[in-house]
């Protein structure tokens, strides 16, 4: 029972990408074709749990966005090499880096035969940022002109009795269809890393007859990707059956006749099956099986980086750790390293980064001596903080036991280190957690991940930065070098700032770099060409070949 | 009898009522915020968050949102949502059948190998009952009976399962570790015996208990004195009379393995009703919560029910009025 | 999931699954005097059995390393633990081969012989102190239900069926959840509120029995108040069989509590307990055996203990065998 919490897998913490994107390749360099011989159709089966939405703008945990990534295309993606290039965008343009003009290819269609246009894109954007749809990938439209207006503001917060107002319109007022393949996006600021958001699953189009029926389109949408749902489509708790779409004409056309998402309910049940052959590919093995899974799948097991980051955070809104001394002490007084061994099987990466080394402009332990292992400058620092006061409490969610499992570990590594003995755990129910943290009432150190919308250390620094961090950081001087990276003509020079803004929020250290994740993939003896890479959760379905 | 399960299952009206808002309270009424949950990481804009909450009509007060569930689960037959838009009473419906198809094995593992195992034993008391006093220790199969079903009644049975996975799923392969790939019975034996084996002593202690003591009754040593064969006393008057017990115990089990299986389908990952309400609290979904507890306990009532009729049948000396 | 059906198949009327102490002491028309002898024949069968003195053999260990655990280890719980020296496994499986972790260390490099003897404590404290939140309970409503009758009874008895109906691990399960503050208190709690309910149906039909015995009419008609009956009459011989099922049922309350402990919602560190040290153990059995194997010994050493003691009582005390 490790895996517990299957409908919130993303908040389980998985070792997965939010931001999958479309296969690199573009098509053509299989080393088979799986669609062709004895004439029984050669499909496939990946490992996945059951999802929460398969409508783009609505999935935003890992197992939905496996499916919707094989169902639809979008306008960018992100090859192997971290670099964003046009999937369905014939080019993306921009002056200022604030107004964008976007050409669609043409001849591209839906599933159903409905060309894919610009107003399809316009439509499904809209749909995803009107607030009463309920979808959850609304808030990354939020730096699109008019995005208030569709969203307004609860007028006494979420406790008062007062409920938002219904928005008076549903458009967004900064996208604007030019012509039929053409459409022009606003922005609110300057942002040069636009076209690496636009490859997240949740900018893809959407058909004319979606909006009329949102919960249809949710259950079984039409897309625009290499496969397409089957008759029987999602089988909840069971299945989801796909078939190659005959149609397609994008830049990934399936190898294989079709793919099943088998739905398990936990991924040590799933890794069970993979290992007899009765599941094909498994892009998540639990870190407690990593050696056995070496020694079983040998080359069929693939680790590939990841952007997923864990750090624990301090709450600065408590002043016991406004002390920056502390924080150091307990960054210095965590072996790292000698935790991702156990617990992880040294599957993870000890870390001293905010940004994965996947983002460009990682630099190895940016932080330098603060996030190294050292008890006895751990020890000095906590004498020089003037000890601690209280009970020192740690916060972490339920949904995975690995946490309790190194918690343990750095309590009692404080323990041992720093001399604190009243330590004591705070396991919050996984529905809880972060609402918890976002309300300021987490009384200790707690533990925070963060996964990869988009590979830019902007997405990773914003966060901890911004106004909107959890953790009462006055992150000002950090956001500043941020904003001046987001403005940059080149990605070199908004790299250097920022890099500097990394440098700003180490120094200060609200929250501390634990260790960075990888992803743990393999397949079975069946299937060939199966192709991982770092800015890919899942595996590129359509390179895979059937045997 | 009629009038009788009449009444009782007007008796059960207040004590369904009363259980599933006491765990709909305890549920929905605590601090905590799945809808927030929903969104992982990543924040949830006000707008988004009030749809959603409408949605799952959260912000009604309790005994509003209470009254519309149970007028939904009595009238519609509806008993509410998942977070991803699959109805509670599909789920129940989908993985009831994995459940019950556990709870059988089981249940037919204890009836068999239980009962068999309390008769043996109770013979061989039986046998040496004469002196001393007949519910003692008595012959090698009562003690070997007793000890072994005592020993499995005191290993918790997660230590059971994984050892009984360990060594017949994965060392010598004789049953699949997990799932539910091979059918019935094939992946059902081994959770079953799993959960079977905590139960196993009770059943073979009453048995065995209940046979010794009506072997001493007085029809039987008239029976014996008549001179009728001994077998045919066991069978055609003891056992019938001491099963009354164990039938009404082994009736009470359903309900039991109902409930009981949160650990051994979790560890099996076989996807019933233990599991899914398992998955359910992790991620405080409410309508599943409440769904499958008043599931379990309309199960647990009716399965009393019927035992307590079956009583009547079995036992002539019970009159309902 | 070891759950006493001893709890559960008790019914209104009463089977013969209800343990034969309870009825047989609770008889209804012995008196006092009866009731005493039987007591001390009892006795005098007991300490003849050798499974009697096993089972207090190990309770009386279990009761030393919870109350006194530095007779056993030196260590604190949870001291010197270096995750740099997890899953060390024992030096030979000989616990007194004289080598520094005679049990190995833990996946949080504690030596595990400590922590296995610092995790008894948590679990008997529980045990008992559930049976004991659960008997007051009982023995209150119990009591009101039986004497007064009516209305009350009524309710009671409803209340009774509203919690009877739910599973004790399903209900507590249900509770930690809900309340994530888990402590010892927590548990107690939790288990509590679902352990009195056969209890209370079972202290409700020995008071209704007793209320109607020959002694009590005439102490009655005598003139004593409802109180003085209650308290001088009803209670002592009513909550004899009572106190001696609740006693016998420990071990259930021990195994529901490693079971909350192993699913993650019971105790949780600093605390030390066997569950816990099953959950750690769970992922990592195959590969190291041991670290499953010892706290389970304990754990259903415990457990055995309290069956056999009850095996043990409930023979003695069986009164079809005089």
């Amino acid at each position: 029972m490790t895996e517990l919490a299957r409908r919130t897998p993303w908040a389980a913490g998985l070792a997965v990408l939010v931001l999958t994107v479309p296969a690199c390749s573009g098509g053509g360099d299989g080393d088979g074709d799986g669609n062709k011989g004895d004439g029984k159709p050669k499909t496939f089966t990946v490992a996945n749990q059951e999802p929460t939405h398969l409508a783009p703008g609505a999935a935003n945990d890992s197992y939905s966005i496996h499916v919707v990534n094989a169902l639809f295309d979008r306008l960018t993606k992100i090859n192997s090499a971290g670099k964003v290039v046009n999937e369905q965008a014939a080019s993306i343009t921009s002056t200022d880096q604030k107004k964008w003009t976007i050409k669609v290819k043409p001849g591209l269609t839906f599933h159903n035969g409905e060309p894919v246009t610009a107003q399809s894109y316009v439509d499904a954007w809209n749909t995803a940022a009107y607030g009463p749809n309920g979808w959850e990938n609304n808030y990354y439209f939020g730096n699109i002109k008019g995005y208030d207006a569709l969203n307004p503001e609860d007028p006494d917060g979420d406790e008062g009795p007062k409920k938002a107002p219904k928005p008076k319109t549903d458009k967004l007022s900064g996208l604007k269809v030019v012509d039929g393949q053409t459409f022009e996006v606003t922005l609110t600021g300057s942002f040069s890393q636009f076209p690496l958001t636009l490859a997240f699953t949740g900018f893809a189009p959407m058909p004319k007859g979606a909006a009329a029926d949102l919960k249809a389109f949710d259950q079984r949408p039409i897309g625009t990707g290499p496969f397409m749902l089957t008759g029987s489509g999602w089988e909840h708790n069971k299945q989801i059956t796909l078939k190659k779409f005959a149609g397609y004409k994008g830049g990934r056309p399936a190898h294989a006749d079709g793919m099943t998402f088998k739905i398990y309910a936990s991924r040590d049940t799933a890794y069970t099956d993979l290992v007899a052959g009765r599941v094909d590919i498994l892009e998540t093995i639990p870190p407690a099986k990593i050696s056995e899974a070496k020694r079983l799948l040998g080359d069929r097991f693939v680790a590939t980086p990841s952007g997923t980051m864990d750090y624990l955070e301090f709450p600065l809104y408590d002043k016991r750790f406004r002390n920056r001394d502390l924080r150091y002490a307990i960054s210095m007084a965590i072996n790292r390293q000698a935790i991702v061994e156990t617990v992880f099987n040294n599957a993870f990466n000890p870390t001293g980064s905010i940004v994965s080394p996947i983002v460009p402009g990682y630099r190895p332990n940016a932080c330098g001596t603060p996030c190294t292992y050292l008890p006895r400058h751990a020890k000095d620092y906590f004498d020089k903080a003037g000890g601690f006061s209280g009970t020192l409490e740690l916060w972490f969610s339920n949904a995975d036991p690995s946490y309790e499992q190194w918690m343990t570990d750095v309590a009692n590594q404080l323990k041992q280190n720093l001399g604190i003995n009243d330590v004591k755990f705070r396991k919050i129910p996984v529905a809880d957690y972060l609402s918890n943290l976002s309300d300021h009432k987490a009384t200790g150190p707690y533990r925070a991940n963060w996964v990869m919308d988009y590979p830019s250390a902007e997405n990773y620094l914003t966060t901890r930065c911004g106004d909107a961090n959890r953790m009462s950081y006055d992150g000002e001087a950090c956001m500043d070098l941020v904003t001046k990276g987001n403005r940059a003509d080149s990605i070199e020079e908004s790299v250097r700032f920022y890099q500097r803004a990394e440098q700003t929020l180490l120094k200060d250290l609200p929250a501390t770099p634990l260790w960075n994740w990888q992803n743990q993939q393999g397949y079975s003896k069946r299937v060939g060409n199966v192709r991982f890479d770092p800015y890919e959760n899942s595996a590129h379905y359509d390179q895979v070949t059937v045997k | 009898m009629w009038r009788y399960a009449v009444r009782r299952v007007l008796q059960m009206v207040p004590v369904l009522l009363g259980t599933t808002l006491f765990i709909y309270v305890l549920v929905f009424a605590l601090p905590g915020d799945p809808i927030r949950a929903l969104a992982g990481e990543k924040p949830l804009p006000d707008s988004v968050y009030q749809a959603l909450r409408d949605h799952y009509h959260l912000d009604d007060p309790l005994l509003v949102q209470y009254g519309r569930y149970v007028f939904g689960v009595l009238f519609r037959g509806d008993f509410g949502e998942t977070f991803n838009g699959q109805s509670v009473g599909q789920l129940i419906a989908d993985s009831w059948t994995v459940t019950a198809q556990l709870a059988a094995t089981a249940w037919l593992f204890e009836l068999v190998v239980g009962m068999s195992l309390g008769v043996w034993a109770g013979l061989s008391a039986a046998r040496r009952g004469g002196r001393g006093g007949g519910t003692r220790r008595g012959g090698f199969a009562d003690a070997a009976v007793l000890g072994g079903t005592t020993v499995a009644i005191a290993i918790p049975s997660f230590v059971l399962a994984y050892s009984a996975q360990l060594v017949f799923g994965l060392k010598l392969g004789w049953f699949p570790t997990a799932g539910t790939d091979a059918g019935w019975p094939m992946s059902y034996l081994l959770p079953g015996m799993v959960v079977a084996a905590a139960e196993l002593g009770y059943v073979a202690r009453l048995t065995r208990t209940s046979l010794v003591e009506n072997m001493r009754a007085d029809y039987v040593r008239t029976a014996v004195s008549k001179g009728l064969p001994r077998h045919r006393v066991v069978v055609r008057h003891t056992l019938r009379n001491s099963l009354i017990p164990v039938v009404t115990y082994l009736g009470t089990q359903i309900g039991y393995f109902m409930a009981g299986s949160i650990i051994v389908e979790g560890i099996f990952n076989l996807p019933g009703i233990g599991h899914e309400i398992w998955l359910a609290l992790q991620i405080k979904e409410g309508p599943t919560i409440v769904g499958i507890v008043t599931f379990l306990v309309l199960v647990y009532l009716f399965a009393n029910l019927v035992v307590d009729l079956l009583y009547g049948v079995l036992d002539p000396r019970i009159r309902y009025d | 999931m070891t759950e006493t059906p001893a709890i559960r198949r008790e019914r209104d009327e009463p089977s013969a699954a209800v343990p034969a102490a309870a009825t047989a002491v609770a008889g209804g028309e012995l008196g006092g005097g009866a009731a005493a002898s039987l007591w001390r024949d009892a006795w005098g069968d007991l300490w003849r059995r050798p499974i009697f003195w096993l089972a207090m053999a190990i309770m009386l260990v279990m009761s030393l390393m919870a109350a006194f655990p530095g007779l056993f280890t030196s260590r604190e719980a949870n001291d010197r633990c270096d995750v740099q020296f997890a899953k060390r496994p024992p030096a030979s499986w000989n616990p007194f081969s004289g080598a520094d972790h005679p049990f190995g260390t833990d996946v949080h490099g504690c030596d595990y012989w400590a922590q296995v003897v610092h995790g008894t404590r948590a679990p008997i404290v529980i045990g008992f102190a559930v049976t004991a939140l659960s008997l007051l309970i009982a023995v209150t409503l119990g009591s009101l239900s039986g004497h007064y009758g009516g209305w009350l009874d009524a309710l009671i008895s409803r209340i009774t069926d509203v919690f009877f109906g739910l599973p004790l691990l399903l209900g507590a399960l249900v509770v930690l959840t809900a309340f994530p503050a888990h402590g010892i208190g927590a548990v107690v709690l939790a288990l509590g509120l679902f352990w009195w309910t056969s209890m209370t149906r079972l202290m409700r039909g020995q008071v209704i029995a007793v209320r109607d015995a020959d002694y009590v009419q005439a102490a009655r008609m005598l003139g004593a108040g409802d109180v003085r009956i209650m308290v001088r009459h009803i209670l002592p011989n009513a909550i004899a069989p009572v106190f001696v099922f609740a006693t016998l049922n420990v071990g259930v309350v021990i195994g529901s509590e490693s079971t909350l402990d192993f699913l993650g919602v019971g105790l949780q560190y600093p605390s030390v307990s066997w569950g816990l040290q099953l959950r750690e153990a769970q992922n990592i059995f195959v590969d190291y055996p041991y670290l499953l194997a010892y706290p389970a010994i304990f754990l259903t050493a415990t457990v055995l203990s309290f069956l056999l003691l009850g095996d043990a009582v409930r023979d003695a005390l069986d009164p079809r065998l005089r």
